[in-house]
């Protein structure tokens, strides 16, 4: 009879074993639609009290920061207010008569930026703005340095994005002073701090030098015009060749961005150029050469494309 | 150490801290892994289907951030579980040393797991990643939770065994 039982016991367990075993690999076949959203139901269920405590610790970690500049900032500005508030008034009269409302140039949103820290989450980060705050999939997330990644996937108040570490991140460039153009994509080190940009595509006779800004190009269904990207670092190596790659050091230091900025869905426009927000940006290219020109055949052309 | 009275909410402290760590103060991998320390303990003291049944919702949760990779950790913990519930009825011993030993290598066949079971282009190499990060991982998640079990009196320290 315990023979039996046991037997039976080891029968049943095998079965469950095997039925968990089965679970989890249809968990990964599924559908990506599926996939998220279960994941979806699970940030927001069991895992929403620890997203909530992390952001909770960063906004209160940003306002501590932040508390001192802002006092000294609202100082500043309510004393300017006394003195623009007849402006203020003039130039709302002027708008309403031209039928014109105040906006900004551009429609974004503000987010704080958050890292999961599980296992597989690499290069995601969770945003607190959804489709509430007019978030979509694929709007350009940017931090003031320039871009940063995605929007992948969208909830009613979070939402989550790639950043430029993600395999799956690509975005079409050109430099921002002789135009030439291609396609940088995220490259994966061997540790995670390695992880760095590669843009491909560059025609031998096309100059490119080390330091050269790359903003994004506007080409493409996802980002405007004119958003700073990298800049070019060194060759890479060459294609059949005819066609050059270099590596591209990211303006964006993905380990440190704690607020972004989500361009919302109206900006993709062809005509629409970014390149006026950060033209004001002071750039600082660490280790980047002089302005010397490398001149052997593998190496880089200085900007005016001369050999 | 099944028969201790912190057994149970230890183990469930272990998923909550992990997740508080990693998650919810942003700790990120300098925490140790003790949702994966809490399923080879667990996994020794349950039925294997019962600790399959756990590793899949460990793994489910992890998964709550996973896009591309969806389901890789729920499947690594499953068969993680499986293997440490064979381990029962071949190494019997609840000493320090033999957990340090045993979790070390669980937490290193947990990385191994999940390598292989992510996609090609979404892991980094493997040298770097299964001879060095997840080593280390290892042996710091092992001797975290020895240490702590040992200080809880959950584990006896014995030199003479």
């Amino acid at each position: 009879m315990d023979a039996d039982g046991s037997a039976a016991r080891l029968r049943r367990d095998r079965f469950w074993g095997f039925f968990w075993f089965v679970a989890a690999l249809v968990l990964t076949i599924l559908p990506m639609q599926v996939q998220q959203g279960v994941s979806s139901v699970l940030r927001a269920t069991v895992l929403a009290p620890f997203l909530w405590t992390q952001e909770s610790l960063q906004r209160a970690r940003l306002r501590t920061e932040e508390v001192d500049d802002l006092r000294a900032q609202l100082d500043e500005a309510m004393a300017r207010l006394v003195g623009l508030a007849g402006l203020r008034l003039e130039n709302e009269e002027l708008r309403a008569t031209l039928g014109l409302q105040a906006r900004l140039p551009f429609p974004y949103v503000g987010a704080s930026a958050v890292r999961p820290g599980t296992r597989g989450s690499d290069s995601l980060l969770l945003l607190d703005v959804g489709a509430q705050h007019g978030v979509s999939v694929g709007d350009p997330v940017i931090s003031a340095d320039g871009l940063l990644g995605v929007i992948r996937e969208v909830g009613p108040v979070n939402s989550l994005a790639l950043d430029w570490t993600h395999p799956d991140f690509a975005v079409s460039v050109i430099t921002e002073t002789s135009g030439v153009g291609g396609i940088v994509e995220a490259w994966r080190g061997s540790f995670r701090e390695e992880d760095r940009l590669f843009l491909k595509g560059i025609a031998y006779n096309e100059p490119l030098s080390a330091g050269d800004l790359l903003v994004t190009s506007g080409l493409g269904a996802y980002f405007p015009r004119g958003i700073p990207v990298g800049w070019v670092d060194s060759e890479a190596g060459s294609e059949a060749g005819w066609q050059r790659s270099f590596w591209v050091r990211p303006v964006v230091p993905v380990e440190r961005v704690t607020h972004v900025l989500v361009l919302r869905g109206s900006i993709r426009l062809e005509d629409v150029d970014l390149t006026p927000a950060w033209s004001g940006a002071e750039w600082d290219f660490p280790d980047a050469p002089e302005a010397d020109t490398l001149t052997d055949s593998n190496a880089l052309v200085d900007t005016e494309g001369s050999e | 150490m099944r028969n201790s009275i912190l057994f149970v909410p230890l183990l469930v402290g272990f998923v909550l801290a992990h997740l508080l760590l990693r998650v919810g103060l942003g700790v990120g991998d300098a925490a140790p892994d003790l949702l994966t320390v809490s399923l080879l303990l667990s996994a020794r003291q349950v039925r294997s289907g019962q600790a399959a049944g756990l590793g899949f919702f460990l793994g489910l949760l992890e998964d709550g951030f996973s896009i591309l990779a969806f389901g890789a950790n729920t499947l690594t913990l499953v068969v993680l579980a499986l293997l440490a519930s064979r381990t029962r009825d071949l190494l019997v011993s609840e000493t320090p040393g033999f957990l340090l030993a045993y979790l070390t290598v669980g937490v290193w066949v947990r990385g191994v797991l999940h390598w292989i079971v992510t996609a090609a282009d979404l892991r980094t190499r493997a040298i770097p990643a299964l001879l060095i990060e997840a080593p280390v991982v290892a042996i710091y998640s092992a001797s975290t939770v020895v240490l702590l079990l040992v200080i809880l009196r959950v584990v006896q320290w014995d030199p003479q065994r």
